[in-house]
């Protein structure tokens, strides 16, 4: 027993130097409120802001060829503590800086020529990549930084604007974050159809990777509003932006792929001509990919459950089964009508899969896909695809009846 | 000193140690290093022939260690092939034990300086690290079972509790098909995977340490299932959330996972951290058992007291930490190790089982 | 096996200060013996004890005998009370009156035992043979007897009682429970002890410690449960107790502790009777001192030391709550202010954004990195607690909410501190407080501050390895031979019943194993 305390103590009092000695370090502390919080980032094609040009003109610039404005979001410790310590905040409670240059890591440096609080990336909620960026450089190249670094979190989502994406990071409301906005309107997946499943840097990296075509969100922004509007089709081979989807579109991307929570499907009565909405509760799409020797098709079965929400046919008695079928009927109708569209718009227009056909021929027959999946998107664009619809109501809200 | 009846370990606490030594840097790294091989979503059934693997190997040398179950592998391989031959085996194995060592350290010193600490240089995240795994194994091996049993717990339940919330992101999707390709990509992963097993070398050490030596074998399948339980989690947890493309490019998948999603409304909301303190836990289990195995190793060979040993050891561990110069090198190091590993572990017990099952009888009377 | 040899190495050591005893002491007893010259002795005692105004020395005749005797007591320790009705009347009065008859006998050498059988009406009779040993006595409450013609002194067990009156335990509040708390008088804890239920095995075994004040100790244990090995260490470790004095069963606490190097308090002391007890029962030894309310049981393990009585008193589903709650105090109380450093100066990147925001804002003007503001404030909570205990009882809580209060407000509003922290720190302290045991409180307040330093120094990481560091040192921890995180290692799944959770007593039917109990079995 004596023996451990001697040989304790020695290791205790240089345990203790050495915490002593280490304390003089601190080498990686940077409190949080030395910080600037990025929550935001939008990429464009070069085009130096008012700002930035004039700096240029007094000599602040560097060697650089202006590919790429970088507009950053962040929340300032000063803006943070106007936000939270007064009643309500008066002024923006954000702050968007651009910056012009090439290298996207450089340009983040180049900001802390501009503040005393440098940028940190760790809470970065979104990348909005403008649309023409998006159409003249690789995903890959625009991702590659902020993948490879440790600050922004692969869970960092990615949408495409159309226009100039900075201005989607900009609101006229006050105490509205814009990065926050955009982030939340995700979120709303389970009320519309019209929303595609968050595409975060990680699934992107990994589209990317397997080489297969793939969609992002698409956001469009008018005098600080913002709105969700379609898709952007990222082609595989390029992994540059190709053409757009609109919401009508994605929507019926979301029918083929089963992957929607909720959402209405708008149709009008054949005989009356009157609206009838269903609201979907759940939904189930198998996609079957069938092969005959070299000949792929697919055969596509969407299932789905929900409500009658509106009904303005005046005669439709709900407490009758053959009026619910009607209105089945004519919603089957709708959706079909959109997934009709989508498939035509994918074979013909763009040729790309971006419903996911591959990934069910990949895991139903493996060797088949080995030898398409080079040329997929093309190969796809041949295939036939068949495609059923089917609805089912099983309820309809508090009021019944006919309205007569 | 050496070897003092008061250090005695339960047979729960010897399927422990293997656990928290095959938990390690693997945790962090498998995913990528095994689907770089197979390619295919099959990687979890390579995952677990690997398990297999190790299992038989585990149990070949618990059965060539219960031949003495007096001693240790460093005194016992005298007897089985003769003073120098067997002190050269020792000394390589002691080599290999202290690389291991040397590699833990440094991987955990690359990710912290990564993720957590950017900034701190690498001598001092190393330094306290060591100096706390030297406190602890200055105590012996019952202190080092002792802590690793509260290790694992913690282990067991953070690392699920970070895994399944990763549920959110996860797509059954990529792990189809199911053996689509047949069988041959899975056996291309084999290596790797039973690689990331290592650790039931550590039954050569402590049969003769264990109260209850016959058991040995029920805890090295205890002691290998579980982390195999992990790994199988793990690999599906990571390709079920970034699909076989998405993985092979990322550097440590394990992580990246975790970092691709928030879970708002939790205290937490962001659970590397959480995984981090597992896997800190964890390598530091590793270190130490790998340190004592090595400081042990030196004392029986050279039948001195083992805590100059330990003392001693220090600074070799830290240069052997530094020698890879880069992250790949780091990474080059750890195949290294691992093939190592496939010949010490995998064939030479078998071969010395044999020789001295036929020497057999002649070592019974003497033991 | 090492505990064994250890043991037995310590008896050789003891036998051997033992014999060093005797042989210093031979001579001087000589010339300390009583001789049978009266005067001679008185002049002695006088000399030895004389000089202390409170020694009082009364001379007077047996009855109307002539023999000439005197009393020597203390005054303030010896009861009055008994010495005038039981010593002086029986020896001037009622001797005189019955005893005249027998005068010629008792002249001579058995008239102290005649008056030790016939007359006193005392108790507590002793002889003595030396002064010393006379003095000790006189001075500790008894009255010496010294009658002309005998050679020996009697002692008279006068010792007046002073007690206070039973109280609730000060250090040990329960809601549920026995009121009863030890007192500073050895009799009456002993006494608690046995009244507490018929236990007929419960050995109350004296011992004196102290080289100059010599004071009673008592090592009280259930034979039928105990390990003897265990009996025998505690033993050896009180009899290795070398020292002048011992005010208080800290002393004792710290003189047989394993390892005095750690900050973790190997002997559990207590107020509680009822905690003995129990204690007693599960196989552990308890030491009881005179002059203290505060009983120490050996061996302790960690999971002891966060458990009250009254997880049993109440029923098993609030008891097991209560006892989760604790552990999470526990580890609030070590771990809260280190982990908000860590997260404020290292990794803002792992704080939830909204929150992140938040923090920012209120810190923002803060003119200190968060270790000093966090040092700041958690030493100002220690001061402020440590000024509520001396400070007079009625201003002690005042006190205490005025200081936290307006420290804490102020602070913020000078912007000295974030409020966030002003919440960490409370959180803290009232964490440490609702620890059932004051000393492990104290260990974990002042380990967070070395964990806070780590903190500082390597973020989270530093947190995990001081929390590796404090785990290896309890790992290698043991009072008295019990592994200190025992049962939760090594594993003894059968005895993780009574861990973290407390399983209904119908479930806890054996005592636990690594005592070593004669009897396992405690419930059938």
């Amino acid at each position: 027993m004596k023996q451990t305390h001697s040989n304790i103590r020695p290791l205790f009092i240089s345990l203790s130097i050495l915490l002593f000695l280490s304390l003089t370090g601190c080498w990686s502390s940077h409190e949080i409120e030395e910080q600037s919080l990025g929550i935001g980032l939008a990429f464009d094609k070069g085009k130096k802001s008012s700002i930035e040009k004039e700096v240029n003109e007094q000599g602040g610039s560097y060697s650089k060829k202006d590919l790429i404005t970088a507009t950053y979001q962040f929340i300032t410790p000063q803006v943070a503590s106007s936000t939270t310590k007064q009643s309500g905040p008066q002024q923006k409670s954000y702050v968007n800086v651009s910056e012009t240059g090439d290298s996207v890591h450089q340009m983040v440096r180049e900001l802390s020529l501009r503040s005393e609080q440098p940028v940190t990336g760790h809470h970065m909620k979104v990348l909005v990549i403008g649309e023409s960026l998006a159409r003249s450089y690789k995903m890959e190249q625009l991702l590659d930084q902020n993948l490879r670094e440790s600050e922004i979190r692969p869970s960092c989502l990615v949408l495409i604007s159309k226009g100039r994406a900075s201005k989607t990071l900009e609101s006229k409301k006050a105490g509205e974050i814009p990065a926050f906005r955009l982030a939340g309107i995700v979120e709303n997946a389970y009320r519309t159809t019209r929303i595609f499943p968050p595409m975060s840097h990680i699934k992107v990296e990994s589209k990317i990777q397997s080489e297969s075509s793939f969609l992002l969100q698409k956001v469009l922004s008018v005098n600080g509003q913002v709105k969700f509007a379609g898709a952007a089709v990222i082609d595989g081979k390029t992994h540059k932006m190709t053409g757009t989807l609109n919401e009508e579109d994605l929507e019926g991307v979301t029918w083929i792929t089963g992957k929607g929570k909720g959402g209405v499907v708008k149709s009008f009565d054949k005989e009356t001509g009157q609206l009838i909405v269903y609201e979907i509760e759940s939904m189930k799409s198998n996609i079957t990919p069938r092969v005959k020797g070299n000949n792929i098709s697919f055969d596509v079965n969407i299932e789905s459950v929900g409500r009658l929400s509106e009904n303005w046919v005046i005669s439709g008695d709900t407490f009758k089964n053959e009026f619910l079928k009607k209105a089945e009927k004519s919603s089957e109708k709708e959706v079909k009508r959109l997934v009709g569209n989508v498939l035509e718009k994918m074979q013909k227009e763009y040729q790309v899969d971006v419903a996911g056909f591959g990934n069910r021929l990949r895991i139903e027959h493996p060797k088949v896909w080995k030898k398409v999946k080079k040329d997929w998107d093309q190969t796809f664009s041949e295939t036939p695809i068949n495609y059923d619809v089917k609805l089912t109501i099983n309820d309809y809200g508090t009021s019944g009846g006919s309205k007569r | 000193m050496i070897l003092s009846p008061k250090d005695k370990i339960t047979t729960p606490q010897t399927a422990v140690i293997v656990i928290n030594f095959i938990l390690g840097t693997g945790l962090l790294t498998l995913p990528r290093s095994s689907t770089e091989k197979v390619h295919t979503p099959d990687v979890w059934i390579s995952v677990i022939l690997g398990g297999v693997i190790a299992i038989i190997a585990g149990v070949i040398m618990v059965k060539l260690s219960q031949q003495f179950p007096e001693k240790t592998f460093y005194q016992y391989i005298n007897d089985i092939l003769g003073k120098w031959v067997g002190s050269l085996l020792s000394l390589v194995i002691i080599c290999y034990f202290l690389t291991t060592s040397g590699f833990q350290l440094r991987s955990m010193a690359e990710v912290l300086r990564f993720l957590l600490l950017e900034g701190t240089p690498t001598w001092a995240v190393m330094m306290i690290f060591m100096w706390v795994g030297l406190y602890l194994i200055i105590g012996g091996i019952n202190p080092i079972a002792r802590l690793f049993e509260i290790i694992l717990p913690l282990t067991l339940i953070l690392f699920l509790v970070v895994t399944f919330m990763s549920i959110k992101i996860f797509e059954i999707d990529n792990l189809r098909p199911v053996l689509g390709e047949g069988i041959s990509p899975v056996l291309k992963g084999v290596k790797t995977t039973a690689l990331a097993f290592t650790g039931p070398e550590i039954m050569l050490l402590l049969i003769p340490f264990m109260n209850e030596p016959k058991k040995a074998i029920k805890a090295v399948l205890v002691g290998i299932s579980i982390p195999l339980i992990f790994y199988v989690i793990t690999v599906v947890m990571v390709i079920g959330a970034l699909s076989v493309d998405g993985v092979v490019t990322r550097t440590w998948p394990t992580l990246d996972l975790i970092r691709s999603f928030e879970v708002a409304g939790l205290i937490f909301e962001r659970f590397e951290s959480l995984l981090l303190v597992v896997w800190i836990m964890q390598i530091f289990a590793t270190f130490t058992i790998t340190f004592y195995a090595a400081a042990l190793g030196l004392a029986q060979l050279s039948k001195k007291s083992i805590h100059p040993f330990m003392f001693g050891l220090l600074p070799i561990l830290y240069i052997i930490a530094m020698v890879p110069k880069n992250i790949n090198d780091l990474f080059k190091l750890g195949d290294f190790i691992g093939n190592f590993a496939l010949f010490l572990f995998g064939l030479l017990p078998l071969l010395l089982l044999i020789i001295s099952r036929v020497k057999g009888g002649k070592y019974e009377t003497n033991t | 096996m090492k505990m064994k040899k250890w043991i037995s190495k310590i008896g050789k050591n003891g036998k051997g200060t033992n014999k060093d005893k005797q042989e210093a002491n031979t001579p001087q007893d000589t010339k300390y013996q009583f001789t049978d010259n009266f005067n001679l002795n008185l002049e002695m005692v006088r000399q030895e004890i004389g000089h202390n105004w409170d020694v009082h020395f009364r001379e007077f005749n047996l009855g109307r005998t002539g023999i000439r005797s005197v009393i020597i007591f203390a005054d303030g320790l010896s009861d009055k009370d008994i010495i005038d009705k039981h010593i002086m009347t029986s020896l001037m009065v009622d001797f005189s009156a019955e005893y005249k008859q027998d005068l010629p006998y008792i002249k001579g050498s058995i008239s102290k035992d005649f008056i030790k059988n016939e007359v006193l009406t005392i108790s507590e009779v002793e002889e003595v043979g030396s002064i010393k040993e006379l003095a000790s006595k006189v001075l500790t409450g008894s009255t010496a007897l010294l009658i002309d013609g005998s050679v020996d002194a009697l002692i008279l067990g006068t010792t007046k009682i002073k007690t206070r009156t039973v109280e609730e335990p000060v250090s040990e509040a329960l809601v549920r429970g026995p009121r009863i708390g030890f007192t500073e008088s050895l009799v009456d804890n002993t006494s608690f002890l046995r009244s507490s239920g018929e236990i007929e095995n419960l050995s109350l075994v004296q011992f004196q410690v102290g080289k100059q004040s010599k004071k009673d100790l008592v090592v009280a244990y259930i034979k039928d449960i105990v390990d003897p090995e265990l009996v025998q260490e505690v033993e050896n470790r009180i009899k290795k107790i070398d020292i002048d004095s011992v005010p208080e069963s800290g002393y004792v606490e710290q003189l047989i502790e394993d390892n005095y190097l750690s900050p973790f308090p190997q002997v559990q002391n207590t107020e509680r009777p009822d905690r003995v007890i129990a204690a007693l029962m599960e196989g552990r030894v308890a030491i009881l001192l005179d002059g203290t309310p505060f009983a120490l049981i050996v061996p302790v393990t960690l999971s002891m030391m966060l458990q009250s009585p009254e997880d049993y008193y109440e029923r098993w589903i609030p008891g097991t709550f209560i006892r989760l709650l604790r552990y999470l105090t526990v580890v609030l109380a070590l771990f809260t202010p280190s982990l908000y450093i860590a997260f404020i100066s290292f990794h803002s990147g792992l704080i939830p954004t909204k929150l992140a925001i938040s923090i920012i804002g209120t810190r923002s003007g803060v003119p200190f990195p968060a270790l000093i503001e966090a040092l700041f404030m958690e030493i100002s909570i220690e001061i402020l607690r440590e000024a509520g205990l001396r400070l007079p009882k009625p201003i002690g809580p005042a006190m205490g909410i005025v200081g936290g209060l307006i420290i804490g407000e102020a602070a913020v509003q000078a912007g000295i501190v974030s409020p966030v922290l002003v919440i960490v720190v409370a959180l803290t302290a009232i964490s440490s407080f609702s620890i059932p045991h004051y000393s492990i409180g104290i260990t974990l307040r002042i380990l967070r501050f070395p964990a806070m330093i780590c903190a500082a120094t390597f973020g989270l990481y530093g947190v995990i390895l001081f929390f590796l560091l404090m785990t290896s040192h309890l790992v290698k921890l043991k009072s008295f031979g019990v592994p200190y995180l025992s049962p939760a290692v090594p594993y003894r799944l059968s005895e993780w019943k009574d861990l973290m959770v407390r399983m209904p007593l119908m479930m806890m039917k054996r005592r636990p194993k690594i005592m070593h109990t004669k009897n396992p079995i405690r419930k059938g």
